[in-house]
């Protein structure tokens, strides 16, 4: 019997990912079929691809899977898509402005996901450094984007961050 | 109301009344862009920019929906016959309306009662630019005035108006002193000694002169003192209503803070906008008296030359104008990387024992160095943009000297202008690029002055997340009647700790909360404190809701003994008498008897005026208990809150104080959370949660006869453990 303490690693064999006619992510864990399956990164800064925690409808987990990549083809997919759902992390492709107007910081960004703005009250509690030149922005209401290597955008973008960050 | 408004193509494609429509910021694929929720009787819709809708979904196959949150967004689901379908996707500032969506259809699925839209369902927005709003303000951050930020730092100036108008008199009559000398110098140069005559005038001038500078210096001390007086006021008042701030927010703000920070704050930020407000202020209006006066002089004395004068000026607006955002940023960068040095150093010494228990010495090191390393870079890259700065402004302001020198000079050679007129105007002029040099050193004081003042005014302005009610219900003594009704409450919105808990608790009743760690046993009892309002649902005391109750009261009538017990820096009798300032000593000493805390407290060489808090004696965790114990019965509270009060203490002292406990809780209402469930005997009830949930209400004989219930497991582990422990003892 598996030990209840225990991590359970789900093995590439043990899980089949995929999409119901809601729009919901479907899959089966260990040969049992869920038509409703909820995920976690458990280290959302660090790995992001990896160590995602499978878990059903009423938040028990029933296992973690290791890397995404060895999933089979469409389950990878679906779990990268859902990822992306629940983890609503838009990449910064190019930052516009950032100005300081009247009490607000007010960003105005490009994204993989499209152009958005954000809004902060303040800088220091707003700006996270995960390592590396990575920047997390989170706004007033809790929206995120991050930006993946400050120093790799356009020099536009660079010019506007040099002088927060 | 909604701001905003559905568009109208769409009010009309719906024959049906649209009973709530709301505007997602993502597609649904994940991206951004608009579309379209409607509900009505009938159907859930979505529409895009299309004529059809991209999801329709009839309520009569809906069985249920809920907004399941995620992080940085979340999704409307609706679970229908055929599945959880997913209807719209929405960022995290959209997760209150469509928590209220869910609410409205799962209620339309289940034909229940309809839920109002309120205005916390609804992020409010500025109606002339969009941009959100703050709770508890109607004031958009976007449409009010910058100046706004410096009139209300001002407004603190107000009561000292009498003394702030003398010493800007004394300023003007400085300035005017001050422009006296190059003029009589001039007169001296000129008419006296080119003309090498009237040698007694020769000494009224210079009696003149030295009359000028004593007056100037007499002037200066009686302002500076005057400035020294008013702004020791000053930042009184300031430390004053930002302390104020601090207290008055809610239990929320300090949960999310490290409460180190706001000690640097309050006196950091009090104390540059105090330099801005009296040597600031006073500087500027005095410097600008002082630019007009010499204009108006030079252009009298050659109209020609003085524009020469006016040539630098532009520039110099212009350098200060593209230096002074540059400086701004560059400040608060250095402050924040200070900012994270500091709370480095407060952590790392807080954290001591940990730091020292793991031999992380070197670790920490490591961590300070590196913030320590940012600190230093920023300070370098702020220092030399000011080194950058006055060099740039000197150099400008002498191309204008210069100029002058050139053409003034000629025009003395061509005897078309006299040698002392040109020694006036070079000595004015640099008189005028004075100033126009401080005005960049007034830059970096409104500049450090404007980010504190917005970081103070940022507290004074944060809303209490428990606002006191305009009207409260007298309350006078109650009865002690607690009733919980639906209450749903999560420190995060979408994260709910307590999910729709109801209970009935009669006057002078003893209920005991039992559950697993995380059950919500402790937000529960924040709750009746009201540290937090409920997100949902209404806790009332004798039938009258907490929200409509002053705070002032509610506390009168509630006492706490925590599990971690603060005891201020003061004596053992001010602590028992916290809450009653005015107890006599006959009073204190009854309330520690009940406490069972006397006998301990007389023993101390220093009796009841034994000093306690961080600098003083050190009581034992049991003593302190009970000492907070007395500190309940001195406020007699009508509802009495007991969190984890035995915990951490040996069993003997626990008998004491469980003593004291049964004498506190008679005739009180009283919640108590225990780890040792055997505590909880006396309980007339106990309440399981579990969750956030209650599964279980009953007596301890009750419980213990379900076969499988949560409390019977709950004691059957704590029974197996202290069988452990025996074995072990």
């Amino acid at each position: 019997m598996a030990d209840k303490y225990d991590i359970r690693m789900l093995s590439p064999d043990d899980v089949y990912f995929s999409r119901g006619n809601g729009g919901v992510l479907q899959g089966v864990v260990d040969g049992q079929p869920y038509d409703e399956l909820i995920i976690y990164r458990a280290f959302p800064f660090r790995y992001t691809d990896s160590y995602i925690s499978i878990r059903n409808a009423k938040d028990e987990e029933l296992g973690i899977v290791k890397e995404i990549h060895e999933l089979n083809e469409e389950s990878a997919e679906e779990l990268t898509k859902e990822l992306q759902f629940r983890y609503f992390l838009p990449r910064v492709t190019r930052v516009d402005s950032v100005k300081f107007k009247s009490d607000l910081w007010l960003w105005e960004l490009q994204t993989h996901l499209g152009p958005t703005r954000m809004a902060m009250r303040n800088l220091h509690e707003h700006l996270q450094y995960p390592g590396g030149g990575r920047v997390i922005l989170t706004d007033m209401h809790g929206k995120r984007c991050e930006i993946p290597d400050w120093q790799a955008l356009d020099a536009h973008s660079r010019r506007q961050l040099e002088e927060v960050l | 109301m909604n701001q905003d408004q559905l568009p109208q193509n769409l009010r009309n494609k719906d024959k049906d009344e649209v009973l709530f429509s709301v505007r997602t910021d993502l597609l649904s694929d994940g991206s951004f862009g608009e579309q379209w929720l409607t509900v009505t009787a009938q159907e859930v819709a979505v529409w895009g920019q299309e004529e059809a809708p991209n999801v329709r979904l009839p309520i009569v196959k809906v069985k249920d929906a809920r907004a399941a949150g995620a992080i940085g967004g979340g999704m409307l689901v609706a679970d229908t016959q055929d599945g959880p379908v997913v209807v719209a996707r929405y960022t995290a500032a959209q997760t209150s309306t469509f928590s209220f969506a869910a609410k409205l259809i799962s209620a339309l699925a289940k034909q229940e009662e309809l839920p109002v839209v309120s205005e916390r369902d609804i992020p409010r927005t500025c109606p002339s630019c969009g941009n959100p709003l703050l709770d508890g303000t109607k004031v958009c951050p976007f449409c009010m005035q910058s100046s706004k930020l410096a009139a209300r730092m001002l407004r603190y100036a107000k009561p000292y108006k009498m003394q702030m108008g003398f010493a800007a008199l004394l300023l003007i009559m400085t300035s005017v002193v001050e422009l006296a000398p190059p003029y009589l110098t001039k007169v001296i140069i000129d008419d006296v000694l080119q003309t090498k005559d009237m040698g007694s005038t020769l000494l009224l001038l210079i009696l003149g002169l030295g009359v000028t500078m004593l007056l100037q210096s007499a002037m200066q001390t009686i302002r500076g003192l005057i400035g020294v007086w008013v702004g020791s006021k000053l930042m009184g008042d300031l430390r004053k209503d930002i302390y104020k701030s601090l207290m008055r927010l809610s239990l929320s703000y300090f949960d999310r803070r490290q409460t180190s920070q706001f000690i640097g704050r309050v006196n950091g930020d009090a104390e540059a906008m105090r330099q801005f407000m009296t040597d600031g202020v006073t500087y500027l209006s005095g410097e600008v008296l002082r630019i007009v006066a010499i204009f108006i002089i030079i252009f009298s004395l050659d109209w020609k030359l003085s524009l020469f004068a006016l040539l630098p000026v532009p520039v110099m607006v212009i350098v200060s104008m593209t230096i002074w955002p540059k400086i701004e940023r560059r400040w608060y960068q250095q402050w924040r990387s200070t900012f994270r040095l500091n709370t480095l150093v407060g952590d790392a010494l807080q954290g001591i024992r940990v730091v020292k228990a793991f031999g992380r010495e070197r670790e920490e090191t490591t961590r300070y160095e590196e913030a320590n390393g940012v600190v230093v870079r920023n300070n370098i890259r702020m220092e030399g943009l000011w080194q950058f700065v006055f060099p740039i402004f000197g150099f400008v302001a002498g191309i204008g000297t210069l100029l002058i020198w050139y053409y003034g000079g000629r025009n003395v050679l061509h005897d078309r202008m006299q040698l002392g007129e040109l020694m006036a105007l070079i000595a004015y002029l640099g008189m005028l690029f004075g100033p126009l040099q401080w005005i960049s050193q007034m830059i970096s004081w409104a500049n450090s002055a404007m980010a504190s003042a917005h970081r103070v005014f940022e507290i004074m302005d944060t809303p209490s997340e428990v606002p006191d009610t305009h009207d409260p219900v007298p309350l006078g003594v109650i009865k002690g009647d607690v009733s919980f009704e639906h209450v749903t409450y999560g420190y995060e919105k979408h994260h709910p700790v307590l999910k729709d808990v109801n209970l009935q608790v009669k006057a002078g009743e003893m209920i005991g909360l039992v559950g697993h760690s995380g059950a919500g046993k402790s937000t529960f009892i924040n709750l009746i404190c009201r540290f937090y309002d409920s997100d949902e649902g209404t806790v009332r005391i004798d039938g009258v809701s907490i929200r409509d109750i002053s705070q002032s009261d509610l506390r009168r009538q509630v006492g706490v003994v925590l599990q971690e017990t603060f005891l201020f820096d003061g004596t053992i009798a001010d602590n028992i008498a916290y809450s009653k300032s005015d107890a006599t000593p006959e009073e204190i000493m009854r309330a520690a008897k009940i406490a069972n805390a006397h006998d301990f407290i007389v023993r101390l060489p220093d009796g009841y005026d034994t000093r306690v808090g961080e600098r003083g004696h050190k009581l034992s965790g049991g003593e302190k208990q009970r000492v907070a114990i007395a500190r309940a019965i001195i406020h007699d509270p009508r509802i009495l809150i007991l969190d984890e009060a035995t915990a951490s203490v040996d069993t003997e002292t626990e008998r004491q104080i469980q003593e004291a406990i049964s004498r506190l809780v008679q005739g009180r209402t009283t919640f108590a959370i225990a780890h040792r469930l055997s505590t909880l005997r006396n309980a007339d009830r106990l309440v399981v949660l579990d969750r956030g949930k209650i599964v279980e209400v009953g007596t301890h004989e009750e419980l213990l006869s379900k076969e499988a219930g949560v409390y019977r497991k709950l004691v059957d582990a704590q029974r197996e453990l202290s069988q452990i422990k025996g074995v072990e003892g």
